[in-house]
C-alpha cells in the first residue's frame, strides 16, 4: 500500500529514508518533512527516525555503485530546494536498482528526465553564483559575502573559492537557508555551518571606495545603443540583484 | 586612493568597453601561494544593461595615443582629456576587484604612447607587477602593441594568460583607408609571431612542465564589421583562415557604432547587431559544428540571411540531405539538423542506444523542436506537417515565433553549455 512519510528534513534523515524504503521496493505516495508544526493528517504517515550510521552506510553504497555522472546527479539533487524533490529523487534511485548502470542511456525516461533537470537547475545556479557572490571587507580582516540562492548551493562552491582566495579569511553566508561557509586561511580548511546574522558586520575602512569604484566601472561599462534591459535580467534575476554591490543604489553625485 | 582615480577608471573604461573580447575562459591556473585561480570553462559576475557578461576589468592603460584612426574615439586628432593609470595603480585595482570577486582578472589595453615599445613595455610591467609582487594567478589578457618588437611580445605572453592584437578591418585595403598609421604587416607579424611561439611552447612543455607557459589560452583578435565595404563571405573566410591557419581561439565581431564622425566612415550602417549576431553564429558554426565557410556562403550567397540562422540556411539549400532518421544518423549528421545542438546530438547518441527514439523524446533532450521538426523523421514519422519543400519550409521557420534574439555576444559560453541554439 502506498504510505505517506516524513523525515526531518535533514540530508541524513533524507538518506535513512532511501535505505529503509529502497531494499523493499517501497513505492511511497508522497515523502514529505515533519517540520514541528505540522502534525500529520492521516494516520497512513510514517515517521521514519534519522540514524546517522543507516544514512552514512547508505551513502557509501551510494558512491561504490553509481556512475561519477549518477553520483553528481544525485549530490545535486539532494542540495536542491524544489518541491517534491525527495520523491523524485527515489524514483530515479528505484529505477538505478534495477537498472543498475543502464540508468546512465534512458536520459527520456520519466524518472529520469525530471532528475536530471533539477540537477541542471542546481548546477546553473552554482555557477552563476561562482560569479555573484559579492565580499566585502569587514572589521577584523575577514571578507564576508552574503547570498539567497534557490538551492543549497554552497557545498557546490565551497571548494572553488577555497582555492582561489586561499591566502584570505572569508565567509560566504546563505541567507534563505539559513547556513554558511567559513574558511580558515591558516588551516586552509573551510566548513559549512548553520548561521544566522542578525546585524550588518562593520566595512573596513577601504570598503567602501572599492564598493565605489566598482559601481562606477560597472555603470560605464553599458552601450547606450544597445541596451537591453530584458536581456539583462534573464542573466541576472531581480531577485538576485539585493546582493549585488552594482546594483546597490548609487549615492549622489556631489558624495564621490 | 585619489578622488581622481575614479574619473580615470571612468575615462579610461568608457574607452575600453568597444572592444568586445571578454571571454575568461580557456586557461586554467591553479593557485599555488597567492591569490586566484583560471577557471576553464569561464565565469561571467554580471550583465551590463545592454546585456553583455562582466568578468574582467577591462580598461585602457591610457587613453592617449600618437595614432589616429578613423573609427576609434582615441584617436589622435579628437578633442578629449587625456589620462593614464600607472602599472602600479593597475595592479592595485585589480586586486581590490578581484579580492571581492567582482571580476576573473584584467583585461589590459591601451593607447599608444610615445611608441609602441615604450607602451608594449608599461603593459608588460604592469601585468609583472600583478605576477610577481601581488603573487596574482588570476586572469590576465594583454594587448599587444602594433609593431611592437618582437622580445617584448614574447615577454607579454609569459605574463599573460592570452594576448591579442586587433586586425581590425578584414581587408589590407580598409585597414589602409581608415588605419593609416597601422599597416597589416605590423598587425599579422605579431600574430603570426605568438602562434608560432604558442606551438613550440605546447611542445615543449609536453617535454618538461617546468618550462613556463606562453599565453596559456591561446590569442584572440577582432574585426570591425560594417565601417568598411565587406561581405560576410570575405568576413567568415578570413575567421576560417584565422582559425586553421593560425590557431586563434577566438575571433570577436564588433559592430562598427558610429562614435566619432568621419567622411571615410558610414554615417549609419543597416541592422549590425543582427549582422553581428548572424556573424557569431556562422563563427559558431565553423568552431564546434563542423561546418567550412564556403558552405555557408558562396559567390551567389555572399551575405548572411537576416531572417534565418546560418544553420537553417543551410539546410533550406540542402534539403536532398533531409530530412534526418535520428535513430540512425552519425553524429556529424545529427549536429547539421537545424534546432540540434552539441549537448543534444549527444544526448541523442545516448539515449538510443536504449532503444528507439519518438519525436517526442527529441523535446526531453534538449532539442528545439519548433526548427528541428522540419528536418527530422524519428522511426519513420515525419512531424513537419506540410509539403517538404524550401519556400514553404523557409516561411514556416520564418513564421515560428522566434526566440528573442540573444545579443549576448560577447559570453564565451563554454562548449558543455551549448544547448540547440543553432
Ligand atoms: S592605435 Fe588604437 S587607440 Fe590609437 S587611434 Fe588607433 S585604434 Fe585608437
Amino acid at each position: 500500500m502506498a504510505a505517506c512519510y516524513q523525515y526531518d528534513g535533514t540530508l541524513d534523515g533524507l538518506l535513512t529514508l532511501y535505505a529503509r524504503l529502497l531494499p523493499d521496493r517501497i513505492a511511497p505516495e508522497q515523502i514529505s518533512t515533519n517540520l514541528p508544526d505540522q502534525h500529520p493528517l492521516f494516520s497512513s504517515e510514517i515517521i521514519i527516525t534519522t540514524d546517522h550510521v543507516v544514512a552514512e552506510a547508505f551513502w557509501q553504497g551510494l558512491t561504490r555503485r553509481l556512475s561519477p555522472h549518477s553520483l553528481k546527479l544525485v549530490r545535486r539533487c539532494l542540495l536542491a530546494d524544489y518541491p517534491q524533490q525527495e520523491l523524485l529523487l527515489y524514483r530515479y534511485l528505484l529505477l538505478e536498482a534495477e537498472q543498475g548502470r543502464r540508468i546512465d542511456q534512458m536520459l527520456a525516461h520519466p524518472h529520469v528526465a525530471p532528475v536530471w533537470k533539477l540537477s541542471q537547475q542546481v548546477g546553473r545556479e552554482a555557477h552563476r553564483y561562482l560569479g555573484f557572490v559579492r565580499f566585502q571587507q569587514v572589521q577584523g580582516e575577514l571578507y564576508y559575502a552574503a547570498i539567497r540562492p534557490e538551492h543549497r548551493i554552497l557545498l557546490l562552491i565551497g571548494a572553488h573559492f577555497a582555492e582561489r582566495f586561499s591566502d584570505q579569511q572569508w565567509l560566504i553566508h546563505d541567507k534563505r537557508h539559513n547556513e554558511g561557509i567559513l574558511y580558515n586561511a591558516e588551516t586552509k580548511e573551510w566548513l559549512l555551518l548553520p548561521m544566522e546574522l542578525h546585524q550588518q558586520p562593520e566595512a573596513a575602512p577601504q570598503e567602501e571606495q572599492f564598493q565605489l569604484l566598482w559601481q562606477h566601472y560597472f555603470s560605464t561599462l553599458a552601450i547606450p545603443e544597445r541596451m537591453n534591459l530584458k536581456l539583462q535580467q534573464g542573466k541576472v534575476p531581480l531577485k538576485c540583484r539585493d546582493v549585488l554591490t552594482e546594483f546597490c543604489v548609487l549615492p549622489p553625485a556631489d558624495s564621490r | 586612493m585619489t578622488l581622481d582615480l575614479m574619473d580615470r577608471l571612468k575615462i579610461l573604461a568608457d574607452g575600453a568597453k568597444y572592444d568586445v573580447s571578454c571571454s575568461s575562459s580557456g586557461s586554467s591556473r591553479s593557485n599555488s601561494n597567492g591569490v586566484g585561480s583560471a577557471a576553464s570553462s569561464g565565469i561571467c559576475h554580471t550583465w551590463t544593461s545592454d546585456g553583455r557578461c562582466v568578468s574582467l576589468l577591462k580598461i585602457l592603460m591610457t587613453n592617449a595615443c600618437v595614432y589616429d584612426c578613423a573609427y576609434c574615439v582615441n584617436r589622435r586628432s579628437n578633442d578629449i582629456p587625456r589620462v593614464a593609470l600607472t602599472p602600479d595603480e593597475i595592479a592595485e585595482l585589480t586586486i581590490g576587484f578581484y579580492r571581492r570577486n567582482y571580476i576573473e582578472g584584467l583585461f589590459l589595453s591601451t593607447g599608444v604612447v610615445r611608441s609602441a615599445d615604450y607602451t608594449m613595455e608599461l603593459l608588460i610591467q604592469a601585468a609583472r607587477t600583478l605576477r610577481q609582487q601581488c603573487r596574482f594567478n588570476g586572469y590576465i589578457h594583454l594587448k599587444l602593441v602594433p609593431g611592437a618588437d618582437p622580445l617584448l611580445v614574447q615577454q607579454a605572453g609569459l605574463w599573460a594568460d592570452r594576448v591579442s592584437i586587433n586586425l581590425e578591418l578584414p581587408t589590407r585595403e580598409s585597414l589602409a583607408l581608415l588605419a593609416p598609421d597601422k599597416t597589416r604587416d605590423a598587425v599579422v607579424k605579431p600574430m603570426r609571431q605568438v602562434s608560432g611561439l604558442i606551438t613550440v611552447n605546447r611542445a615543449e612543455r609536453k617535454a618538461s612542465r617546468k618550462v613556463p607557459r606562453f599565453a596559456p589560452a591561446g590569442q584572440s583578435t577582432q574585426l570591425i564589421v560594417g565601417a568598411t565595404g565587406e561581405s560576410d563571405r570575405q568576413i567568415v573566410t578570413l575567421s576560417e583562415q584565422l582559425y586553421q591557419r593560425l590557431d586563434l581561439k577566438r575571433v570577436y565581431y564588433s559592430a562598427f557604432i558610429p562614435i566619432v564622425t568621419d567622411s571615410r566612415l558610414p554615417a549609419r550602417p543597416v541592422a549590425p547587431l543582427k549582422r553581428e549576431h548572424r556573424l557569431y553564429q556562422a563563427d559558431w558554426l565553423l568552431r564546434y559544428y563542423g561546418f567550412a565557410a564556403h558552405e555557408l556562403l558562396d559567390e551567389v550567397h555572399p551575405n548572411l540571411d537576416q531572417d534565418l540562422d546560418p544553420k537553417t540556411g543551410w539546410a533550406l539549400r540542402h534539403l536532398e540531405l533531409f530530412p534526418v532518421e535520428i535513430n540512425r544518423a552519425g553524429y556529424e549528421e545529427l549536429l547539421r539538423i537545424p534546432g540540434v545542438g552539441v549537448r543534444s546530438a549527444q544526448r541523442i547518441i545516448q539515449a538510443r542506444r536504449q532503444g528507439h527514439l519518438g519525436i517526442d523524446d527529441l523535446k526531453t533532450l534538449g532539442v528545439v523542436m519548433k526548427r528541428a521538426r522540419y528536418f527530422v523523421t524519428a522511426r519513420g514519422r515525419y512531424a513537419g506537417e506540410g509539403p517538404f519543400e524550401s519556400n514553404m519550409l523557409r516561411r514556416k521557420l520564418m513564421d515560428a515565433p522566434q526566440r528573442p534574439v540573444q545579443l549576448s555576444l560577447t559570453l564565451e559560453q563554454p562548449a558543455g553549455l551549448i544547448t540547440g541554439e543553432l
